[in-house]
């Protein structure tokens, strides 16, 4: 007969965060458009219908016995924040918002560019909103951005952004330093509006990925400015940063190593990172979290999903900040539930901490 | 007409000038060229394409980034402007062969399809560009226009690299002896094999070695 949870996910989260013993590794699923699709809404909810995000996403939490708390997030922040348009995802195969018009065309653009008021732009409000829910839930409040670089790209695209980091670097320092204060203003409003102490912040940082540039350019444009970012958040009284450091980011990772998380910050990890490495890296300050490739848990085998799980846990179950399994990227909607019930197995039937007294 | 030697250095110095993203020389050796009586299409082909090869190797080996390769594309460009228009019909020895791509349905990420279309034309491919978010049907309707040698689709998201198997299984219906490759980051060569893809490229610089190979392996054409 399958071990019973010995603590709800608030309590385990709680004392994980605390330095205290917990029950069981906790798993968090990355389940934003999966989490709507399973409570029968659009994909687009999650993102722009705050009440049916939070429900959404605490049914499937309960669901699936996840220990993850719901946000309200996109990979795109910045791009409609700073003036630009997004188009929320629609069709059989859409999985999360787009940009459909930048807010910087051209390098003129960059100059006249002006830092958004963060209780009007782009989805600010709807995440104030999610945020409440969450308060009068009684739960930790997840506000949520992208890295300083991720936004920067996000503000004037990509490849545009790639080309000036060569041709223009001054134009990038001003995007990223606009990234930079904006998020903090923006942190400033949640820290006014709910305090410090509940607020749980999460970072994605996909666009730094070494399939996109080299760490030389990381440590040059990327590192100073999130290395600032957090610095301040912590300052601000922040205790823990979530950062996904998503895809391939090897080469970085010296760098992130330096990035204040908060004591303890949760990194997260990509299929691309080991866990062994991450450990190495971050395990002395931080959770480690990861790392199951979303293409498995949607194209696996169940049997392939499980023992994925059980080797992440064999390898970064003692971790010595702790160990949340959880997909290495977003889960897509499509994800068969079956596959997604193996991360649960697989934390029940391999999780478990001996050293909790209350489970002997 | 330029000597022997000097028609050297000038196609050294278009490889040189794409490898170091440098637009401003890849401009003035082309112009260079096609002054001094050097065949516009060696000036491409032993010139700009053999520079982009070159990129494509460094950005497969992670010696360039997309910054680096994105600027050789400019310099690139910049060169063909003006050396493609002095290509005459027959210059080639064989038949350009055709690539349609494009970002799948639900996707609106273009870098990677971006890339994949400059190293396709650095070969010498005539590429037929669908962009993105692209309706399932079009692929196998633009392969049957244009009868190209191959389809390219690519997908960066879990989500939509679901498109795929269907958009394959559309091309296979309508022209049978089309061949499929998929990139992108969630895929795999196993993936792509479930997919009922007849290639996989795991990064743009690997991508047209791997479709002459595919096609070769198929032995359709090519």
């Amino acid at each position: 007969m399958a071990r019973q949870d010995r603590m709800t996910s608030p309590e385990r989260m709680a004392d994980l965060l605390g330095g205290r013993p917990i029950d069981r590794v906790p798993l968090f699923l990355f389940a934003k458009g999966f989490s709507a699709v399973n409570v029968g809404y659009p994909v687009a909810s999650v993102v722009n219908d705050p009440e049916k995000s939070f429900r959404a996403q605490v049914w499937t939490q309960e669901m699936y016995g996840h220990d993850e708390e719901p946000r309200l997030s996109y990979a795109i922040y910045g791009g409609w924040e700073f003036g630009g348009e997004v188009k929320f995802p629609t069709g059989e195969f859409a999985q999360a918002p787009s940009i459909s018009r930048y807010p910087v065309q051209s390098e003129a653009d960059v100059e006249k560019l002006k830092l958004p008021d963060v209780k009007t732009a782009g989805i600010l409000p709807l995440m104030m909103e999610f945020c409440r829910l969450q308060e009068k839930a009684g739960r930790p409040i997840v506000p949520s951005f992208e890295s300083p670089f991720t936004t920067a790209g996000n503000i004037c695209g990509v490849s545009t952004l790639c080309r000036w980091m060569l041709k223009r670097p001054e134009l990038v320092h001003r995007l990223l330093r606009l990234a930079t204060d904006h998020v903090l203003e923006m942190m400033r409003y949640w820290v006014e509006t709910f305090g410090a102490e509940r607020l749980r912040p999460n970072e994605g940082a996909p666009t730094e990925s070494n399939n996109m540039i080299s760490a030389k350019h990381f440590a040059e444009f990327a590192f100073p400015y999130v290395k600032e970012l957090h610095g301040k958040l912590l300052a601000m009284g922040v205790k823990h940063i979530a950062s996904h450091i998503c895809g391939e980011q090897n080469a970085n990772l010296p760098y992130w190593a330096q990035v204040p998380m908060g004591d303890p910050g949760i990194v997260s990890f990509g299929h691309e990172v080991d866990l062994a490495t991450a450990v190495k890296y971050f395990g002395d300050t931080c959770v480690i979290a990861g790392n199951i490739q979303p293409a498995v848990i949607q194209t696996g085998t169940p049997e392939q999903v499980y023992q994925l799980c059980g080797q992440a846990l064999a390898k970064a179950k003692y971790a010595p900040r702790g160990f949340i399994l959880m997909p290495g990227c977003e889960l897509s909607p499509l994800t068969p539930p079956h596959n997604v019930y193996m991360m649960k197995k697989a934390v029940t039937d391999f999780g478990w901490y001996e050293a909790v007294p209350s489970d002997v | 007409m330029a000597s022997a030697e000097r028609t050297q250095e000038i196609l050294k110095g278009l490889r040189e000038a794409v490898v170091a993203y440098d637009e401003e020389a890849a401009a003035r050796l082309s112009k260079a060229a096609l002054a001094e009586g050097v065949s516009a299409y060696d000036a491409v082909r032993q010139g700009l394409a053999a520079g982009m090869e070159k990129v494509g190797e460094m950005f497969a080996k992670h010696e360039y980034f997309v910054p680096e390769v994105l600027l050789c594309s400019d310099a690139l460009y910049a060169g063909l402007d003006i050396l493609r228009p002095h290509i005459r019909a027959g210059d080639a020895s064989e038949v350009r062969k055709q690539i349609v791509l494009g970002t799948v349905e639900g996707d609106v990420h273009d870098i990677g399809k971006n890339l994949v279309k400059i190293m396709f034309e650095a070969a010498g491919w005539l590429v037929h560009d669908l962009g993105t978010d692209v309706k399932l049907e079009k692929f196998a309707e633009e392969q049957a226009r244009t009868n190209a040698d191959i389809v390219g689709l690519s997908a960066l998201m879990t989500s939509t690299m679901l498109a795929m198997p269907r958009v394959i299984q559309m091309i296979k219906a309508r022209s049978p002896g089309a061949a499929v490759m998929v990139g992108g980051a969630p895929l795999s060569p196993e993936i792509a094999r479930q997919y009922g893809a007849d290639g996989y490229a795991r990064n743009a610089g690997e991508a047209v070695r791997e479709a002459v190979n595919m096609l070769s392996r198929l032995g359709t054409k090519g």
